[in-house]
């Protein structure tokens, strides 16, 4: 299938542009006006990057990072431990 | 007093009936009527005899409590340290650019007042003024502490909102649209206490896809304006510095500021105006949290955003995640179809297969959930409208204009997701195929075959139907179009 290409490069996109990339394939099968092969690439494109988004959406650990201050003004975020507790300010 | 002067206690001509010697009612000294006094001593040592400490600070005594002005005093000022005895007395200075007052506050009427005297307020601080003989000091024995001016801070908020106002700094014009998925949240909050856990929480529970950068800064007490302001930079500075490294996509999209329920006094440093400007000018979309429903603050009015509470802000700069993973379900659900599209007039009859999809579309659920947040912010606005309306200027509408843009903002989020969910549903083909159609396809290539010419006679074929496949072969003989 012509797909297959574009679907190995799936797992690296990122829920936005997946997502965005959704959007815009049921733009074009609601336009309509393809052929029934493009018609049915564009479901199966639509169906995979749905669950693409959906195994995001499930799998997806939140990313807590703290702003730190180096020397010179550089600031710099760091991972900080979800478990880890803040200390008393 | 410094030596050298005439005593205090020197009888003033006026007071010499009621006091004994030693033991008056001393004005302060340095009046001329004083030196005139000991003019008319014989040999200029009238009177003169050598004290006691304690007959010194009993003469003082007694002239304070003779002092009807400082029976029943009501003082104004700003309070300095605290601190409360094990006996449970709160003890605390009152002061003022020039000077300062000691004050006790006794335990019972302490304990029974619902204001609480802290470094920094400012009270009004009602007693009387006695002195401390064993100490010899004079202080205020206070009988009711409340914070100071509520009519003054109404005055200075409203008259410092009418000026930001006419700069346009609360111009809904000015609000900017929150990302519908932000890739990284910046949050600027205290570290301690719950505030800073719940937000994390409603971020992870939400939309865990972010990475959330935390600026700690203090939001109470006097150092808080700066320290926020100093906080709200910082987010600045990263964005600038990721924007130079050529990674604009690492600093926050948005920003949550935001701060626990408070006093009028707790929630101030809200209404600095270092810190309202600070909030307008900010490089991205902020989003205010301060407080309870209740609270207002001019940090809210300056922000894209006011949320009733910080839990509430973080929901409103995420979507949730559960809800759009319920609309791609609906989806996958139906993942066995093959694309069917528009062939002859099927589409016509997709309408019907739609609307029943439809009903069993967790739409019901969107729908709550959009309620849920609709009676949220109707709650704020209401609010909003009821502190305006209350205060003496407060008829802009603001609120009033504030509050739809949130809601626009989350619908059509929503709206969008529930849109695509329901195209996607209205173009599956399964519900065609579930009326008896079929798609036949060349086993070879997988080509579907649309006029005989592409399948001669002999053709291997793979029927696409409602439930499998089903092999097949082409036969001979002319066919003829549907």
């Amino acid at each position: 299938m012509t797909t297959e290409p574009e679907e190995a490069a799936l797992a690296d996109l990122t829920f936005d542009a997946a997502y965005a990339e959704l959007q815009r394939t049921v733009a074009a099968l609601e336009a309509g006006g393809q052929p029934l092969e493009e018609t049915l690439a564009l479901y199966e494109r639509g169906v995979a990057l749905e669950r693409h988004c959906a195994r995001l959406l499930r799998d997806a650990e939140l990313r807590i990072q703290r702003l730190t201050e180096r020397a010179g003004g550089a600031l710099e975020a760091v991972d900080v431990s979800p478990a880890e507790d803040e200390p008393p300010a | 007093m410094a030596r050298g002067e005439p005593p205090d206690w020197a009888l003033p001509s006026w007071d010499a009936g009621e006091t004994g010697a030693g033991r008056t009612a001393g004005q302060p000294a340095g009046g001329p009527s004083t030196r005139g006094l000991f003019g008319s001593g014989p040999a200029g040592t009238f009177g003169l005899r050598i004290l006691q400490v304690s007959e010194v600070t009993r003469a003082v005594r007694e002239a304070v409590r003779q002092d009807e002005r400082l029976r029943e005093v009501w003082v104004e000022g700003e309070v300095g340290r605290v601190t409360v005895s094990s006996a449970g007395h709160a003890y605390f200075t009152l002061k003022d650019e020039r000077s300062q007052l000691a004050c006790v506050f006794f335990r019972d009427d302490r304990l029974a007042s619902p204001f609480e005297p802290r470094p920094g307020l400012r009270v009004v601080a009602q007693g009387r003024v006695d002195i401390f003989e064993t100490q010899g000091v004079y202080q205020l024995y206070v009988a009711s502490v409340q914070p100071a001016g509520f009519g003054d801070l109404a005055l200075r908020f409203e008259a410092l909102k009418a000026r930001l106002a006419t700069e346009g700094l609360f111009e809904v014009a000015r609000k900017r649209a929150l990302p519908d998925r932000p890739r990284v949240v910046g949050v600027a909050t205290s570290p301690s206490g719950a505030v800073w856990h719940d937000i994390q929480n409603v971020l992870r529970r939400r939309w865990p896809l972010a990475r959330v950068i935390f600026v700690p800064c203090q939001v109470q007490g006097e150092g808080a304006p700066a320290s926020i302001i100093a906080a709200l930079a910082r987010l600045g500075r990263f964005a600038d510095q990721r924007e130079a490294a050529g990674r604009p996509d690492e600093a926050p999209q948005v920003t949550i500021l935001a701060r626990g329920g408070g006093s009028l006094e707790d929630l101030w440093p809200f209404n600095d105006e270092r810190v309202v400007r600070a909030v307008a000018g900010h490089p991205v979309p902020i989003v205010c949290g301060v407080g309870h429903e209740t609270d207002v603050t001019l940090a809210d009015f300056a922000a894209d955003v006011r949320a009733p509470t910080p839990s509430a802000a973080a929901e409103l700069v995420t979507p949730d995640r559960t809800e759009l993973a319920a609309a791609l379900a609906a989806i996958e659900r139906r993942r066995q179809a093959l694309a069917l599209g528009r062939v002859g007039g099927a589409l016509r009859d997709l309408g019907q297969e739609r609307r029943a999809l439809d009903r069993l579309h967790p739409r019901s659920q969107l729908a709550a959930a959009r309620e849920r947040s609709g009676l949220l912010l109707d709650r704020a606005a209401r609010v909003v409208h009821d502190r305006l309306a209350a205060g003496r200027s407060g008829r802009e509408g603001l609120a009033g204009r504030l509050v739809p843009a949130v809601g626009g903002a989350v619908g059509s989020r929503r709206a969008d997701l529930e849109r695509s969910a329901a195209a996607l549903r209205a173009l599956d083909p399964q519900a065609t195929l579930d009326r008896g159609y079929a798609i036949v396809r060349r086993a070879a290539d997988g080509r579907v075959v649309r006029a005989p010419v592409e399948a001669p006679a002999g053709t291997p074929l793979a029927l696409r139907l409602a439930r499998g496949e089903l092999a097949a072969t082409s036969g001979s003989g002319p066919s003829t179009p549907p």
